[in-house]
C-alpha cells in the first residue's frame, strides 16, 4: 500500500507528561478521535523537564514541529509548573530564532488528564499550520 | 502456583477464596499481598469467570481480557495463593472462630498441568467433537481441548464423558503431560477465614417459551453475542447461527428473566441495559449498516458515565423502543417478527428483525449454602447470599469469618465487583488479625 | 556493550492488529541492532505468553525486553515484573504504546497507523539499549493514615485502618462527624436510621485507641510523598470546655440573639450561633458558630462551660497515606428551577426529608397540610443544557423509599412521579414495586420535554407530557412539589485543589482506572472513597471505604515502600553551582555540598521526585533524570524521524 500520504504530512512531536496529558492523549485513541499518525508523543514526568536542546534536536533532525502537551495547573509536582514551561517555551524560541527557525514551529498548551479533544484539536490546526507551503 | 498430584492431605490456609471470578480474585490477591497464605478453589477449569469470556466492558469499552488476563497472571503466580481449579468445596463446618473445615474434592482433568505447553496438538487428533461451552455452544470443540487462549492455566484438558478412550492425544503429546489414570483427589483444608465470590448464573430464556429460544435458531443470548464480540471469537465476524448470514437489523429484548414475576425473578439485574448498549456500539462499528434497535422498560444507565454512554448510543443511532415483547414468531427465511406493546404510542405493534438477542439476566447461584454443615449461611429473599450488616459491613455474612464478595450477594457490575471484593478482603484482614492479638 | 533485545508486539486480540499490520511492524524490527527475537503474540499480558517471554529472557539470554501493546498506564507493571522473574532488572524493559497512540488513535488510517507502530517500536528499541540495571530506592514509611471527612465512609474507612493496625487521623472540618447520612431518618434497605448507623460508626471509632478524630479540622498545607506525607491540620475552637451542663446549655441557646438559617434542615429552619445539629449529637458537645456569633457575651454569662477565648490550633501530621472520603453536596437548583425560590411550596428531597422528620402525624409545611405531592425527577442530574450529564444513582430509590415512608406515616396522601424512567436498580426494584402497589402514579418524559411547574389561580399544577399514556397531557395540583435533587461534587474543591486530585468530566475525583485501580488517584499515596468518586449509596459507599482502606493500608503496612530510582542526577565534573536547580526543585531535594574545595549540587534521592524541573534550568547541562538522558532522549527522536 502507498504511504505517500502519510509520510508527507508534517512530522509533530509531542512531549506529553506521564500523569496529565499521556493519560488525555490515551483517552483520545479510547475514543476514537483520530489525529494524523505523524503526531508521535514521547511522555517525560513533567513538561517543565523537558531540555532546550531535546526541542532543538527534534526540529534539526527532521520534525517539522514540536508540541508540549504541558501540565498547566493540573501539575502533580507544583504550581509553578505552568511558568516554567512557559519559560522553556520562550528560551527555546529564542534560540530557535537566533537558528533562523520559525518560532512558531514550538508550539505549547496545557492539557488536562481528560483534555483529549482540546488535544487533538490542538495537534490537527498545528498540523494545517505547518503544512503551508510557506511553513 | 499450580497444585497438582498431592496425595489426599491436610492443607492449612489463613482465607479460603471460593470462587476464582473477578471479585473472589481481587480478595485474593489483596490478602495475599499482605502475607496471608490464600487457597482458590474454583470450578471451572479456568480462572477469571465470567469477566474473561467478555468482549469490551462498558462504559470506558476498555477490553475484558486486557484487564482480566493480567490479574489473572497476577493470582496465578503469587507466591501466597494456591489454586485449585477443576475443584468444587463440598462441606464446610465451623469448629470455632478462625477454625473452619472444608472437604474439597478436584476431579481429574487428566492433564499433567505442568507439563503442558498448551500446543494444541491433542486438540487437532481427537476424534471427537462436542459443543463448545465457552463458546455458548455457537461452535465445537475437541474432548481434549484447551477451554480457551487466554484461559489460566492455559492447559489442555480432557473431557472423560465424552471421551472415547482412543488414545490418539496420548500419542501425540509431546510432552507426555496426558494421563488416564489420575483419579479424584480430596483435600481437608483447614482454614481461618472463607470468602464466597461464588458469582451468578444467567438467566435460561428456555424458561420464557413465548420468546422461541431454542426453536427459532436466529435467537440468541446476550452472553452468545458478547462471545460473538470477543477477541477469542469463534467466528471472524457476527453472523446469525441459523444461515451463516450477516445480520443487517438486530433487536435486543432487555429484562429477559429480569424484573419478572413469571420466572421467579422480581429484580432488576443491573448490567443488561449496559452490556446491551455497549454490544449496540461495537456492532455499529462490526455491522456499520445494521439498524440495532433495544426493547426496554427502563434504561438503567445509573453508574459513573453510565448515562454519557447511554446519550452516546443514541446519538449513534441505535434506536430505543420503550416497550415490552410479548412473543417472537418466526419467519421463513428465518427473520423474526416481534410482537410489542409500544407504551408511547400506546398500541400492540409487530416489528421484523433479523436477529433478536435476549439480553438475559443474573440468577444467584445458590449451592454455595448447602455446604455449610454445622452453621447455617443465610440467603436473602432472592436466594443471593444476605449480608449480614449491608449498610455497615457489606461483606458480612450470617456466619463470623465467612465474607462474600462480588455477585454473589445481588447482581452488580465489574467496577462494583472489585470493589466489594476489596471490601471483602478488609473485613477478611481484620477477622484474621481478631484472631491472632 | 552490545544488547540482546527481545520486542514482542502484541495483537491484543483484534484491538491492535485489526488496525496495524503487527507483523509488518515486527519484519520492520527484526534487523534493528541488538534484536535478537521478536515475535507477536495474541495477547502479550496472557499467562502463558508472560512465562514465554521469562522462558525467552532465560534461554536467549536476554538483557532487553520491549513489548509493544496498550498504554503503559495498563501494564509497564506487569511487563517490569515478567523482566524481574526472569532475573532482568526490570529497568532493561521498555513498553511501547501501539494501542491508545496508535491503532485506536489512527483506526481511520491503517497504513499510517502501521507505520506509526514501527517508529514507536523501534524508538523504544533505541531507548533499550541504553537501558541500565537500577535499584530502587528504599524509603520509610509512616505507619499512619490520614482519612479526610468523617462521614459514614470515612469513618468505616478509619475503623477498618485502625484494625489492620494502622495509625489514624480522622479529620472532620464540620463541628460533627456523620457528613449527609445524619440528615437521614430511615435509610432503605435496612430499619436503621441515618443517626443509628452514624451512631454506631462513631462508637466504634471512638473505641478505637489508634484512631484520632478532629473536627472543625481544615488540611491547611500538605508537602511530602507517599510514605512519609506531612499535614498541618487546622482546628477551630468549638469554644466550649469539655464538661457541660444540659440545663445551663439550654440557657445559653436561649440566650444567644443570633439567629440564622439551620443548614442541616437545608435552611427550612433556624438555628443559634450557639448549635448543635440534633439532641445526642457526635461529638456530644455543641459548638458556637463564630461566623455568626456577634461576641455580645449573653451565653457566657448564663453557662460555665462557654469559652470564648478558645484559639485557632495548627497540628502537624506525618502519614504514609492519605485516604479522602470528603463526599458530595445536593445539587442546588437555580432560582426558577421548577419555581424553586419562587414558589414557596417548592421544595428538595433533602429538605423534604427534614420536613418529614419534624412533622409527627400530620404532614404540613408553611402550615398548610400536605395531602397531593408532586416529586420531579432528574432535578440537576441527566441535564440536557446544564453540565451534569450524568445520573446520580441514589435518588431514584431514594425518593420511592421516602414517598412510600410518608404514605405510611401520614394519612390521605397522594404521591404523584414526574420521572425520566425510574432507575431502581438491582434489588431496589421491590421499592418501586411496593410503591406502585401502594397506589403512587408515575408520569414520565424524556429529557428533552420535562414537565412544568406553574402557578394558576393561586394553585400549583404541575404539567406533562406524559409517554406512558401516549403522550397525553396530564396536570396534576400539587399541595407540595418534591424536586428530586441529585448528586453534585462538593461547591468547596480546597481538599482537591490541594491533594491536586485530578477530576473527570463529571467533577467527581477521577481514579486512575475504574477497574484496574478503582480507588487509587494519580497522586501516589493518595486514595479516594465513597461519594466524592461519584454518585453512590450508602453500600457502595461503604464498599469504596473498605477498598480504599486496603489499599491505603498495603502502602504503610510494612514500614517500608520502594521508590522508582529515576531520579535526578548530577554530573559532578560539569556543575560549577549555580543554585539554579535548588531554586527551580519544587520538593526541596537538591542541596548545595563541597567537593575538592568547590560547591556542586547533590540531589537527596529519597526526597526527589524525579519531575525534571532542575533539568532545563542548569546553565552547565549538569542534570539528568535516570533513565531519561539526553542520549536516551535524542536516540528515541532519532528513531521516530527516518521516512519509511
Amino acid at each position: 500500500m502507498a504511504l505517500g500520504n502519510v509520510t508527507s504530512s508534517p512530522k509533530i512531536l509531542v512531549f506529553s507528561t506521564e500523569k496529565i496529558s499521556d493519560p488525555a492523549i490515551d483517552m483520545a485513541g479510547l475514543l476514537k478521535l483520530h489525529y494524523p499518525p505523524t503526531v508521535y508523543t514521547l511522555p517525560v514526568p513533567c513538561s517543565s523537564a523537558i531540555k532546550p536542546r531535546w526541542i532543538l534536536h527534534a526540529l534539526e533532525q527532521g520534525f517539522d514541529g514540536v508540541f508540549i502537551a504541558a501540565d498547566g495547573t493540573d501539575c502533580p509536582y507544583g504550581e509553578s509548573c505552568t511558568e516554567k514551561t512557559g519559560a522553556i517555551v520562550s528560551m527555546t524560541q529564542q534560540m530557535m530564532k537566533e537558528k533562523g527557525m520559525d518560532p512558531a514551529r514550538l508550539k505549547m498548551a496545557a492539557i488536562c488528564s481528560v483534555c483529549s479533544e482540546p488535544f487533538v484539536r490542538h495537534v490537527k490546526s498545528f498540523t494545517e499550520y505547518l503544512s503551508k507551503p510557506s511553513n | 502456583m499450580i497444585m497438582e498430584e498431592t496425595k489426599k492431605k491436610i492443607l492449612e490456609y489463613d482465607a479460603l477464596v471460593v470462587g476464582g471470578g473477578i471479585a473472589g480474585g481481587e480478595s485474593a490477591l489483596n490478602l495475599a499481598n499482605l502475607g496471608y497464605q490464600v487457597l482458590l478453589v474454583e470450578k471451572d477449569l479456568t480462572i477469571g469467570g465470567k469477566m474473561i469470556m467478555l468482549s469490551k466492558v462498558f462504559p470506558t469499552l476498555d477490553c475484558a481480557a486486557c484487564i482480566t488476563t493480567p490479574k489473572v497472571s497476577e493470582i496465578a503466580r503469587h507466591k501466597n495463593i494456591t489454586i485449585l481449579t477443576g475443584a468444587e468445596v463440598k462441606k464446610i463446618n465451623k469448629l470455632g472462630e478462625h477454625r473452619f473445615e472444608v472437604d474439597v474434592l478436584q476431579k481429574p482433568r487428566y492433564v499433567h498441568v505442568a507439563d503442558c505447553t498448551g500446543c494444541q496438538l491433542c486438540e487437532d487428533v481427537c476424534p471427537v467433537s462436542v459443543s463448545d461451552q465457552y463458546q455458548y455452544g455457537m461452535v465445537g470443540r475437541k474432548a481434549a481441548y484447551i477451554p480457551f487462549s487466554i484461559a489460566s492455566p492455559r492447559a489442555a484438558a480432557i473431557d472423560i464423558e465424552n471421551c472415547t478412550l482412543c488414545g490418539a492425544c496420548e500419542r501425540a503429546c509431546p510432552t507426555k503431560c496426558i494421563d488416564f489414570t489420575q483419579t479424584e483427589e480430596e483435600y481437608l483444608v483447614k482454614a481461618r477465614s472463607v470468602v464466597v465470590a461464588t458469582g451468578f448464573n444467567l438467566f435460561d430464556p428456555l424458561k420464557i417459551p413465548r420468546y422461541g429460544y431454542g426453536r427459532f435458531k436466529n435467537i440468541i443470548t446476550s452472553m452468545q453475542m458478547e462471545r460473538q464480540l470477543a477477541p477469542t471469537r469463534p467466528f471472524n465476524t457476527i453472523l446469525r447461527p441459523g444461515d451463516g448470514k450477516l445480520p443487517d437489523n438486530i433487536a435486543y429484548v432487555l429484562c429477559t428473566g429480569s424484573r419478572d414475576k413469571s420466572v421467579g425473578n422480581p429484580i432488576c439485574s443491573q448490567v443488561c441495559c449496559m452490556y446491551s448498549i455497549k454490544q449496540a456500539q461495537l456492532l455499529m462499528g462490526a455491522l456499520p449498516m445494521a439498524d440495532i434497535t433495544i426493547y426496554y422498560l427502563h434504561i438503567r444507565a445509573f453508574g459513573k458515565g453510565f448515562n454519557e454512554f447511554y446519550a452516546q448510543a443514541q446519538d449513534m443511532g441505535v434506536e430505543f423502543i420503550k416497550g415490552k415483547v410479548g412473543k417472537i414468531s418466526e419467519k421463513e427465511n428465518g427473520n423474526l417478527i416481534l410482537r410489542y406493546e409500544d407504551i408511547e404510542a400506546g398500541v400492540v405493534k409487530e416489528a421484523e428483525h433479523d436477529m433478536v438477542v435476549l439480553s438475559v439476566g443474573i440468577l444467584p447461584n445458590q449451592g454455595i449454602a448447602d455446604v455449610f454443615e454445622n452453621e447455617k449461611l443465610e440467603l436473602d429473599p432472592f436466594n443471593f447470599v444476605q449480608q449480614s450488616d449491608m449498610l455497615a459491613s457489606p461483606a458480612k455474612t450470617s456466619i463470623d469469618g465467612v465474607f462474600v464478595a462480588g455477585t454473589a450477594s445481588g447482581p452488580m457490575d465489574i467496577p462494583d465487583s472489585i470493589l466489594s471484593g476489596g471490601a471483602a478482603s478488609a473485613e477478611t484482614t481484620s477477622y484474621l488479625r481478631r484472631g491472632t492479638l | 556493550m552490545n544488547k540482546k533485545i527481545g520486542v514482542y508486539i502484541c495483537h491484543c486480540g483484534g484491538n491492535i492488529s485489526d488496525y496495524v499490520d503487527v507483523e509488518k511492524v515486527r519484519q520492520s524490527v527484526e534487523s534493528e541492532a541488538g534484536v535478537l527475537l521478536s515475535k507477536t503474540t495474541l495477547f502479550a499480558c496472557a499467562d502463558s505468553n508472560q512465562q514465554e517471554m521469562v522462558d525467552d529472557i532465560k534461554d536467549q539470554h536476554l538483557d532487553g525486553i520491549v513489548v509493544a501493546s496498550c498504554s503503559p498506564k495498563l501494564h509497564l507493571l506487569t511487563f517490569r515484573a515478567v523482566a524481574e522473574r526472569a532475573g532482568l532488572n526490570k529497568y532493561n524493559y521498555v513498553h511501547a504504546n501501539i494501542r491508545e497512540q496508535g491503532s485506536w488513535a489512527h483506526s481511520d488510517n491503517k497504513p499510517g497507523a502501521t507505520e506509526k507502530a514501527i517508529k514507536l517500536v523501534k524508538s523504544a528499541i533505541a531507548k533499550v539499549r541504553n537501558a541500565e540495571a537500577l535499584e530502587p530506592v528504599k524509603v520509610e514509611s509512616v505507619k499512619a493514615v490520614a482519612v479526610i471527612g468523617a462521614g459514614v465512609a470515612g469513618m468505616r474507612a478509619a475503623i477498618e485502618l485502625a484494625e489492620a493496625g494502622s495509625e489514624v487521623f480522622l479529620i472532620e472540618r464540620e463541628f460533627f462527624v456523620g457528613g449527609r447520612v445524619s440528615q437521614w431518618d430511615d435509610l432503605c434497605i435496612t430499619p436503621e436510621t441515618g443517626k443509628e448507623l452514624v451512631t454506631r460508626l462513631y462508637d466504634e471509632v471512638m473505641k478505637h485507641k489508634h484512631v484520632t478524630l478532629f473536627t472543625g479540622a481544615e488540611l491547611a498545607e500538605y508537602s511530602g510523598s507517599v510514605g512519609n506525607f506531612s499535614l498541618k491540620v487546622k482546628v477551630t475552637p468549638r469554644h466550649f470546655k469539655l464538661q457541660c451542663d444540659p440545663g445551663a446549655l439550654k440557657k445559653a441557646i436561649e440566650v444567644c440573639p443570633v439567629e440564622v438559617p439551620d443548614e442541616f434542615n437545608f435552611n427550612i429552619t433556624m438555628r443559634k450561633a450557639i448549635y448543635h445539629n440534633y439532641p445526642s449529637e457526635y461529638p456530644q458537645l455543641p459548638a458556637i458558630d463564630m461566623k455568626n456569633c456577634t461576641r455580645c457575651g449573653a451565653c457566657e454569662k448564663v453557662c460555665d462551660s462557654i469559652d470564648l477565648s478558645q484559639k485557632e490550633e495548627i497540628i502537624n501530621l506525618k502519614v504514609g497515606s492519605v485516604l479522602v472520603a470528603t463526599g458530595f453536596d445536593p445539587y442546588e437548583p437555580k432560582p426558577g428551577e421548577f419555581g424553586y425560590g419562587e414558589m414557596d411550596n417548592v421544595v428538595t428531597l433533602p429538605q423534604f426529608k427534614r420536613i418529614v422528620h419534624y412533622c409527627v402525624d400530620k404532614l404540613t409545611y408553611k402550615g398548610k397540610e400536605i395531602k397531593n405531592i408532586a416529586y420531579i425527577y432528574c432535578v440537576g442530574s441527566r441535564q440536557v443544557d446544564g453540565e451534569n450529564k450524568y445520573c446520580s444513582r441514589y435518588c431514584c430509590t431514594s425518593n420511592i423509599h421516602t414517598a412510600i415512608t410518608v404514605k405510611k406515616k401520614y394519612k390521605n396522601i397522594h404521591n404523584f412521579h414526574f420521572n425520566r424512567g425510574i432507575r431502581t436498580y438491582g434489588k431496589a426494584e421491590v421499592w418501586y414495586d411496593e410503591s406502585s402497589r401502594l397506589g403512587d402514579i408515575y408520569l414520565q418524559s424524556f429529557e428533552h420535554d420535562p414537565p412544568v411547574v406553574e402557578n394558576r389561580n393561586g394553585q400549583t399544577i404541575v404539567k406533562i407530557k406524559d409517554v406512558l399514556t401516549a403522550d397525553k397531557e396530564l396536570e396534576v395540583v400539587a399541595d407540595l412539589v418534591v424536586l428530586v435533587t441529585g448528586m453534585v461534587p462538593r461547591k468547596d474543591n480546597s481538599i482537591g485543589s490541594l491533594l491536586k486530585i485530578p477530576r473527570g468530566r463529571d467533577k467527581f475525583f477521577n481514579e486512575i482506572h475504574m477497574k484496574l485501580r478503582p480507588v487509587e488517584t494519580v497522586i501516589d499515596g493518595v486514595t479516594i472513597a465513597g461519594a466524592g468518586q461519584g454518585p453512590k449509596n450508602i453500600m457502595e459507599s461503604m464498599n469504596s471505604a473498605l477498598a480504599a482502606a486496603t489499599k491505603s493500608f498495603s502502602l504503610v503496612a510494612s514500614g517500608a515502600l520502594e521508590l522508582e530510582p529515576t531520579v535526578a542526577k548530577v554530573d559532578t565534573s560539569a556543575c560549577s553551582w549555580c543554585g539554579k536547580c535548588e531554586e527551580a526543585c519544587p520538593f526541596s531535594a537538591i542541596d548545595r555540598v563541597g567537593q575538592n574545595g568547590n560547591s556542586i549540587a547533590h540531589v537527596n534521592a529519597s526526597v526527589c521526585k524525579g519531575c525534571g524541573m532542575c533539568l532545563p534550568v542548569c546553565p552547565e547541562n549538569a542534570l539528568d533524570l535516570i533513565g531519561l538522558s539526553d542520549v536516551d532522549m535524542e536516540s528515541m527522536i532519532d528513531a521516530l524521524i527516518p521516512n519509511i
